[in-house]
């Protein structure tokens, strides 16, 4: 038999969920001081998520898609980008994010039902695509970044996520196959949480992996376990290395667990085993590390709970600036809908500001 | 000492109208932190926990295990404390839907940091049915019913009503189907309570091809405003309550009132009038009977089948079928005379067989014995027709001359108006003589007009005799 | 495998009593209905399967018709639209569900140049009965693209039936049309009326017609014609009005597409006045299509200039400020008076 092609992907993993290494950390892994100061931002997302859940319960949030279960994942995504990279995420990463600069209050904006949560003010997260809904379409546009950047010779990667339901997703396919066909600095995370709404990932697709789907582009394909930070960072990695030496685009999935429901109006007890569940926080990737750190000496219960009341103050400080935010006046429906705003734009403004005036 | 708080019980998954208390975190005195676990609250979705949104005091719980909190009631009362950081007031995102507000219902007027929607502001006890009601909904009705967002849920039963549109009651779905079917809604007969026109009545009319909306003309033929759909029907008037004109049907719409569909006896007539109209060349002669020497004791009807037996002989070409494809015509030996019977339901014509064979009492007995026959509707079908010539005694009521229809394949009709007094000049004078208008119709495809006016001298000259 | 004129028997559940069910439970109903007495009509989407679909639509109908009946699709809406065109163009009658009408957009490929042209360029010979349902419209407060209305782009497409109730009774009456009707139907479910109240819907397989509208409320001053959940603030507008002694007429279009003009245009001959409502914006809404048709053959009824009380021509904001763009009961009755101020 002739082969035409042969394929393998490969699986990364180092700190299985007791927190032991079961395999040699890589050559760049980072130091033990990097390792907490990364700790630190997964618990101080973990911190912020929850109040986000508990905002949502207590009437004073909109619908609210949390991250649960997903920190090493999306830590290991933000520590591994430059700021001059661009990041397209899709509605669930703010650990990313939040290292780029976005703000919780920003965040809670978004979901809080007014557009001036996308107007992210910091650098360099003010580059950045804002949060996307219609699934998977941030794959594309983060394949036309990285074809900017190509374009114009610059050493930027576009980095973008979808999730397992996503990789379904026409957009995803097209994003792969143009990273491919244009060799573009290019990385897709899929972050395999399991689950799409109720669909369970064994129903999305017939292939063995999702990293897979990188391969018909040409892509280079890893698997991670997502819930070890030591094994995301090494797939981000090589992942940014490939693009920014203008070596193509990756595929990497992260596999991870969504913890929470959905969303907020979601109620996974419909359609998935409380037991899974349970067996899932077994493999939590905070209990692992803080395993690692504390056996390592650097990390003990006092200075956790010292961390958390800072984290929790922090949050606190973000949640009363949001709820403090006014609503836009209601004529700012029509700002930002052309940069000159034509005449009929305006008629309506001030017809709407009439019957305002009226009201 | 602090300022107090009360919570409300905040829509735990978008729509959830209230709660149950599973277990209580604190009780009445304890101190609690920002957002340490108050509560676990179940709904039918999930068990909830439900964070304090104070540092303080623990005043006031609502309740215990197992009682159900309506969402927007209060919850629990603290005193906050104030050496401890609060969260900001904030603007309640509205997502939950408690009972409908009103319109004009805002919130905290002059408050700008208030949510800029109608649907937004404070929770509210809702003013839904007790739970109780809804378990009829089945598992489904707790749940959020929705993955984002909230969405306004409410048990209350809505039943739309017949509108009534041109006079004619009908439910909107009754009405489209109608159109949809090309029925005439108003030429439907509603079989609902009220008159109300159902969805059977609508697919039948469709199936039987009665009441065919005429192509071109609207479905509706009133010409006045119909009815306020719900509650007492509305007089009509001529100005609507804003005091502008109410518009009628436009021209082209005709009548008022409820038009039916014509049916049975009617509807016949209808056909068989239209197409004699349109077979038969009618020529009428009239004239005058003069009975002022009738005895006592004749009977009109009798009378005049006798007369018209008696022309029949003189002229038989008026008692006769004529075949106007074929241009054949019959003369009939024996005369079988149509009798006009008006009933309410409509116009009869039984039957008179072989009144020439008849005398006076046979004559009395068989009309008396058709006119039960029709009344009664046992008159076969068979005795509806096939009679030679036809007589319509209309005077019974009024009228004098008139131009009766020959119905083919007849070829004449006589009529009888309403007999008088008149003032006839006679040698030496004038005196009063009973008359009776007598009308002639032919079909003067058929017959000539001397024909006709011989067997008219025959009618009446029988018709002048005593007896 | 083709449902037959005279429909098998009913399944246990079809004599049951009715009982009152919201919009959302009614196109359970009909999709039940139909399932029990047509083995090819199969559901397909996302999350319809073992979750119900979102928001419950298709709740129970896996647990009673299996996986091969109900089918729970990948992540993608462009696969969803594909793979109903090419079953419904074999033999099958699929009802595909769009979760959200503002995920609709990659099936329109599918929709507009397939679905809507099979039986026009293959003469007859290839035809594609298909019922696409989409959640439509805003109202819930839900975050961005949930709340789009969308019905212009369809109603446009040459080929295509846009359909959208307004009641539980209607919804349930006009799904079974559109599962019936043997061209491709685009139905789409105003989410924010889902849950609004409950309607007495037996339960009995009679399809209620398509392409015709309905008139709710009779009325001799104005017409109101307007469609979905804006049906809701178009009646609480005929009862303000009343309240003032203006009489309105509520039409409710249904089916947007084939329009039933006529019953428009015969309200008008009678009230002389028309107001048109959709939560759609503005400019090139279907509104415009019925404003034009009521300028070319209901010039001399008109009294009033037609009005149009519809979405900015801005996007649906974030839900801050959503019930500021969505027609509010107030506006309707302000236009309303507006016609009655010209005579």
């Amino acid at each position: 038999m002739t082969v035409a092609a042969r394929f393998e992907i490969e699986y990364l993993q180092y700190l299985d969920p007791n927190g032991q290494l079961v395999a040699d950390l890589p050559p760049h892994a980072p130091s033990g001081e990097e390792v907490l100061a990364l700790f630190r931002q997964m618990l101080f997302l973990r911190t912020f998520d929850g109040k986000a859940v508990a905002l949502q319960r207590t009437g004073k949030l909109g619908t609210y898609a949390p991250c649960l279960g997903h920190e090493a994942t999306q830590v290991a995504i933000g520590a591994a980008m430059r700021p001059e990279d661009v990041f397209a995420p899709s509605y669930r990463e703010y650990g990313a994010q939040i290292m780029r600069g976005v703000q919780l209050r920003e965040i809670l904006m978004y979901w809080g039902g007014d557009e001036r949560g996308n107007d992210y003010a910091n650098e360099p997260a003010r580059h950045d695509f804002p949060w996307c809904v219609p699934i998977a379409t941030q794959c594309l546009h983060a394949a036309g970044a990285a074809l900017a950047f190509k374009l114009r010779g610059e050493k930027r990667v576009a980095v973008t996520c979808c999730g397992d339901g996503g990789s379904s997703k026409t957009d995803t396919y097209a994003a792969i196959n143009s990273a491919g066909a244009y060799a573009l600095p290019f990385v897709q995370c899929i972050i395999n949480n399991g689950w799409a709404i109720s669909v369970p990932r064994s129903a999305q697709t017939g292939a063995q992996t999702l990293a897979q789907k990188g391969l018909a582009g040409g892509l280079y394909c890893l698997q991670v376990d997502g819930n070890d930070l030591f094994a995301s960072l090494e797939g981000m990695r090589r992942a940014m290395e490939r693009a920014r030496n203008g070596e193509g685009g990756t595929v990497i999935e992260f596999l991870t667990y969504r913890l929470h429901d959905h969303t907020t109006a979601d109620d996974a007890r419909r359609y998935r085993d409380e037991a899974e569940v349970k067996d899932a926080w077994t493999r939590d990737p905070m209990t692992r590390l803080r395993s690692w750190l504390v056996a390592k000496g650097l990390w003990d219960e006092a200075r956790e709970r010292e961390w958390v009341a800072e984290c929790t103050r922090r949050v606190d400080e973000e949640i009363n600036a949001y709820l403090e935010t006014r609503t836009q006046p209601p004529e700012t429906m029509f700002d930002y809908l052309y940069a000159d705003p034509p005449p009929d734009i305006l008629e309506q403004r001030a017809q709407l500001l009439a019957l305002e005036g009226r009201a | 000492m602090g300022d107090k708080k009360t919570f409300h019980l905040p829509d735990l998954g978008e729509g959830l109208p209230d709660a149950t208390i599973v277990e209580w975190y604190v009780k009445e005195g304890d101190t609690v932190r920002l957002d340490d676990n108050l509560v676990s609250m179940e709904t039918a979705k999930a068990v909830v926990e439900v964070p304090s949104p104070v540092s303080g005091k623990v005043l006031r719980l609502a309740g215990g295990a197992g009682d159900v909190i309506v969402t927007g009631a209060m919850l629990a009362e603290f005193e906050i404390d104030p050496s401890q950081p609060q969260r900001a007031e904030g603007q309640d995102t509205g997502h939950h839907h408690g009972a409908p507000k009103g319109p004009g219902s805002a919130d905290a007027g002059g408050d700008d940091r208030v949510v800029a929607s109608s649907d937004g502001g404070a929770i509210e006890a809702t003013a839904e049915a007790p739970p109780e009601d809804k378990s009829e909904a089945g598992g489904e009705r707790a749940d959020s019913g929705t993955v984002v967002g909230a969405m306004q849920a409410s048990d209350t039963v809505h039943r739309e009503a017949a509108v009534a549109v041109g006079g004619v009651k009908a439910m909107p779905a009754v009405r489209a189907m109608a159109r949809k079917l090309g029925v005439d809604l108003a030429r439907v007969r509603g079989s609902g309570a009220d008159g109300v026109v159902t969805m059977a009545d609508v697919k039948r009319a469709a199936t039987e091809g009665t009441a065919t909306a005429q192509p071109g003309a609207p479905a509706r033929t009133a010409s006045s405003p119909a009815p306020a759909p719900a509650g007492a029907p509305r007089e009509r008037t001529a100005v609507s309550a804003s005091g502008k004109p109410m518009r009628t049907s436009p021209p082209s719409v005709s009548a008022s009132g409820q038009p039916e569909q014509l049916k049975g006896v009617r509807r016949n007539m209808a056909r068989v009038m239209a197409d004699a109209h349109a077979k038969v060349v009618p020529t009428t002669l009239v004239d005058d009977a003069d009975i002022h020497a009738w005895q006592p004791g004749n009977d009109l009807t009798v009378r005049l089948v006798r007369a018209i037996c008696a022309a029949a002989r003189a002229v038989p070409a008026l008692n006769a079928w004529f075949d106007g494809d074929n241009l054949s015509r019959t003369l009939h030996p024996h005369v079988d005379i149509g009798i006009a019977v008006d009933t309410p339901e409509g116009l009869f014509v039984p039957a008179l067989r072989n009144a020439d064979l008849l005398d006076a009492g046979a004559i009395r007995e068989s009309i008396n014995r058709l006119r039960e026959q029709v009344q009664d509707r046992s008159i076969p079908a068979s005795e509806l027709g096939g009679y030679t010539i036809s007589l319509s005694n209309f005077g019974m009521f009024a009228g004098r001359y008139a131009t009766p229809v020959v119905v083919p394949p007849c070829v004449a009709i006589v009529g009888a108006g309403r007999g008088r007094h008149e003032m006839v000049p006679v040698v030496g004078g004038f005196e009063p003589r009973r008359i009776l208008p007598i009308s002639l119709t032919f079909d003067h495809r058929a017959c000539t007009g001397g024909e006709a006016a011989r067997f008219l001298k025959a009618l009446l000259d029988d018709l002048a005799l005593p007896s | 495998m083709k449902t037959t004129a005279n429909p098998a028997p009913a399944a246990a559940g079809d004599a049951a009593t009715a009982r009152p069910i919201t919009l959302i439970e009614a196109v359970t109903q009909a999709l039940a209905w139909e399932m029990r007495h047509d083995e090819s009509v199969v559901v397909l989407g996302e999350d319809v399967g073992v979750n119900g679909g979102v928001f419950r639509a298709t709740a129970g109908l896996q647990q009673e018709f299996g996986p091969m009946r109900v089918l729970d699709t990948p992540l993608d809406e462009t696969t969803i639209a594909g793979l109903t065109v090419g079953m419904a163009a074999t033999g099958m009658k699929p009802v595909a569900e769009a979760q959200f009408d503002g995920f609709v957009y990659p099936m329109l490929d599918h929709v507009i140049c397939h679905a809507a042209r099979f039986r026009y360029r293959t003469r007859g010979r290839l035809t594609c009965p298909m019922v696409l349902r989409v959640p439509w419209g805003g109202g819930i407060r839900a975050p961005e693209h949930h709340s789009e209305a969308n019905e212009a782009l369809f109603t446009n497409v040459p080929g295509l039936r846009v359909v959208m109730p307004s009641s539980p009774a209607r919804a349930y009456g006009l799904l079974l049309a559109a599962i019936r009707e043997p061209d491709p139907v685009i139905y789409f479910e105003p989410k924010r009326i889902y849950r609004q109240y409950k309607e007495v819907v037996p339960d009995d397989g009679e399809a209620l017609p398509l392409d015709v509208c309905y008139v709710l409320r009779d009325g001799s001053d104005v017409t109101i014609v307007t469609w979905g959940a804006q049906v809701k603030e178009a009646l609480e507008a005929a009862d303000q009005l009343a309240a003032e002694g203006i009489s309105a007429e509520v039409i409710d279009v249904a089916t947007l597409k084939p329009l039933d003009f006529a019953t428009i245009a015969e309200s008008v001959a009678k009230t002389g006045r028309c107001v048109i409502v959709h939560e759609a914006p503005r400019t090139a809404g279907f509104g415009a299509e019925i404003a034009a048709r009521l300028a070319e053959q209901s010039m001399f009824d008109l009294v009033a200039p037609v009005e149009r009380v519809a979405g900015y021509d801005t996007h649906m904001p974030l839900f801050r400020l959503e019930m500021k763009y969505m027609p509010a009961t107030a506006r309707v009755v302000e236009a309303a008076r507006r016609t009655l101020a010209q005579s």
